[in-house]
């Protein structure tokens, strides 16, 4: 029988190229989506199927990390193997303007879910998706999986809790429990608010003239970036590995916000320089160091690694962007050629 | 007058520092949430005294309905009270049981204390703020004692919630500048500690035991070590946290460990009596995950803060031991008279 993994987070970055991953191998994926009036599921609609298919390996579901029963009824019903737990207010920024949501969702929901498990008396395997920003104000470069916690932010905080109450649900209880501390990862679906996303958005819309300005925070923040691809990799690596254990995920490499510039920019051939303000509005309340994860516990258990560079994940990220320029310039023509015929009509 | 605001004022931790507030003339606020049964027993010493201009202290006692679950509340006491000082105590302070209620207990300590921090950083009063944070979060370490350098690695679904609010204190006072403090408090013991706590369980156990009205004590792990003060000193160091010229974290602890075993011996040898012939263990009490032994190492409280714990070991638990006895005689004195209370 096929295994059934079920995804919180299921519409976002990670969610998507999981679920991807998942129904490759063969998996039955049930995804828990929030009930909202406008639909969110862009990043998994080219995978969804009619659940009326008899074959259909792909379902989603109604729940809410917020909501204690629903997670309660979707385990009962939905008895999975695996359960990846991505959902969360994932935006660090944006944590300071909402920070007990934050925690609601981000914290309290995982030990939600793992209560969930108890009550219901499953034992599935239980992936939590731990972050980077755990280090905060690091305490040591690189970060490995026994460097001291330092968050700095409510999102910080939120994923601290979520952390240590994984680790703690694995000890008193026996659970199949991991923590993927994942360093920041990005793709051509990376959320259009984050940084990397921002820029190459901004530097494809300049380059069609559909944009002039592109504003950021903190030019000089540094990052390890990776493909979000590879990294649910990880995830998945780590669920079948043979003990539950916590790893740290990244590329070992850090590139500044300007270095992330230069090249987005350049393979559009545009000098940054021309079109780049800093605006302290995106600064972040206290920032963090120098993220730089180390991840050779991975690569020597799981066997995990990187397979795109940081420049080839530019050039991911600029192509995907380019077209999505492309087709706003060409539907921004239709619309201008279709008003000017209005007015031509409207005239005669 | 200062004015302080105190969560968890009805618990064993909050009655102190209100009784030292008071003493020191301060307008003291405490929150205290509604139920149907009042459990104010701890602090109705201090609201008679605060009715009848009492002689030992000058200060004033008022107590606000609220909830650390409501963050209206929350913002509407902060209005009412002005504190210049708010000591954050309330939370589901039991480490087994918050294995029983993990969500209740994250909602409330974890949650309850972000809460009350984004309710003082939207008044935008120039407050000081102290957060109860608790030598759980070191959980199992070798190397001790535990200062405030330590790691963290916390146990429980208490100590994980208690976490989340001590680095959220941490943030506060870095993102915003203000005056926000952890106090790091090991084991704190009184004749006030919940009776569910495993020194007050003893304490009451011994003396029930000695008067005849109990024969044996069930208690889980025995070979447990805790670092063990008494709350009153821990309470004054509290209120130091928040005189000092700029905000930190502290470590107060005694710097002496003993096990359940040296509680019980010296909790019954105040009574004449052998712990031996009366207690037995119980895994039900056991803890999911145990934390083996702790001991705390105030140095940077003794030497920034010029703290020291003043009641030793011994004395804690004759004070305990002592009035669980003398509260007993007079129960069983009325029980005497009122022979239906038996039943």
């Amino acid at each position: 029988m096929a295994k059934r993994a079920l995804i919180t987070g299921i519409t976002g970055q990670d969610g998507s190229f999981l679920t991807e991953l998942l129904l490759d191998k063969g998996y039955e994926v049930y995804g828990v989506i929030r009930r909202s009036s406008s639909f969110n599921t862009d990043r998994i609609d080219h995978l969804y199927q009619d659940p009326h298919e008899p074959d259909t390996r792909l379902r989603l579901v109604y729940g809410d990390l917020n909501d204690s029963s629903s997670l309660n009824t979707i385990l009962r019903q939905i008895k999975p193997d695996e359960i990846y737990n991505l959902g969360a207010q994932s935006h660090v920024r944006v944590s300071f303007d909402v920070p007990e949501y934050t925690g609601e969702v981000t914290g309290l929901g995982c030990v939600r879910l793992l209560e969930a498990l108890r009550e219901v008396g499953i034992q599935p395997k239980f992936y939590q998706a731990s972050s980077s920003e755990l280090y905060g104000k690091v305490l040591e470069v690189p970060q490995t999986e026994n460097t001291p916690f330092y968050p700095r932010s409510p999102y910080g905080c939120a994923k601290a809790y979520a952390y240590y109450i994984t680790v703690n649900y694995r000890e008193s209880y026996d659970l199949f429990a991991c923590n993927g501390i994942l360093f920041n990862h990005e793709s051509e679906r990376r959320g259009e608010t984050f940084v990397s996303r921002k820029i190459t958005r901004a530097a494809t819309r300049i380059k069609l003239g559909l944009q002039n300005k592109l504003y950021l925070g903190n030019l000089d923040a540094q990052r390890d970036w990776g493909y979000a691809k590879d990294y649910v990799e990880a995830m998945w690596m780590m669920m079948q590995a043979e003990e539950p254990d916590d790893y740290v995920i990244a590329t070992g490499e850090a590139h500044s916000v300007r270095e992330f510039l230069d090249e987005s920019f350049s393979l559009v051939d545009l000098d940054w320089k021309e079109y780049v303000e800093e605006d302290p509005r995106y600064y972040r309340p206290a920032e963090v160091d120098l993220l730089l994860g180390d991840a050779s516990k991975a690569k020597r258990v799981l066997g995990w690694e990187r397979k795109v560079s940081f420049k080839n994940l530019v050039r991911i990220m600029i192509d995907h962007d380019l077209k999505l320029a492309q087709q706003e310039l060409a539907m921004q023509e239709v619309a201008t050629s279709a008003l000017a015929s209005k007015a031509r009509w409207g005239a005669s | 007058m200062k004015s302080a605001l105190i969560t968890g004022i009805t618990g064993q931790d909050g009655s102190y520092l209100a009784e030292i507030l008071l003493a020191k003339g301060y307008r003291v606020y405490g929150l205290v949430r509604r139920s149907s049964s009042l459990a104010r027993n701890r602090i109705d010493h201090l609201q008679r005294m605060s009715a009848s201009s009492g002689e030992r202290h000058h200060g004033v006692l008022q107590l606000v309905y609220g909830d650390m679950n409501d963050g209206a509340s929350l913002r509407h006491i902060v209005d009412e009270a002005r504190p210049d000082e708010v000591y954050n105590l309330a939370g589901q302070s039991h480490v087994r049981v918050s294995f029983d209620v993990p969500e209740h207990t994250a909602d409330i300590d974890a949650l309850g204390t972000l809460r009350l921090l984004e309710a003082l950083r939207e008044t935008k009063l120039d407050v000081r703020f102290y957060q109860a944070s608790s030598s759980e979060l070191f959980g199992a370490r070798d190397a001790l004692p535990l200062n405030e350098s330590s790691p963290f690695r916390p146990r429980s679904p208490y100590a994980v919630a208690k976490l989340f609010a001590y680095w959220t204190t941490v943030n506060y006072r870095e993102s915003y500048g203000m005056y926000a403090v952890n106090g790091i408090l090991f084991n704190h013991e009184s004749p006030r500690r919940g009776e569910n706590f495993v020194t007050r369980k003893i304490t009451l156990g011994a003396a029930s035991i000695k008067l005849g009205i109990q024969s044996k004590l069930v208690l889980g792990n025995l070979d447990a070590k805790r670092d063990w003060g008494y709350a009153r000193d821990y309470m004054e160091a509290a209120w130091l946290m928040l005189q000092q010229p700029a905000p930190d974290d502290y470590v107060v602890a005694t710097g002496e460990s003993h096990s359940i075993k040296d509680f019980l011996s010296e909790a019954f040898g105040c009574l004449d009596l052998d712990w031996q012939q009366y207690v037995e263990t119980d895994a039900r009490y056991m803890r999911p995950a145990e934390v083996e032994t702790v001991i705390g190492d105030a140095t940077k409280a003794r030497r920034v803060l010029g703290w020291q714990p003043r009641t030793s070991f011994r004395e804690l638990v004759r004070m305990m031991v002592d009035h669980d006895l003398g509260q007993l005689r007079k129960e069983v004195g009325s029980s005497l008279l009122h022979p239906e209370k038996l039943v």
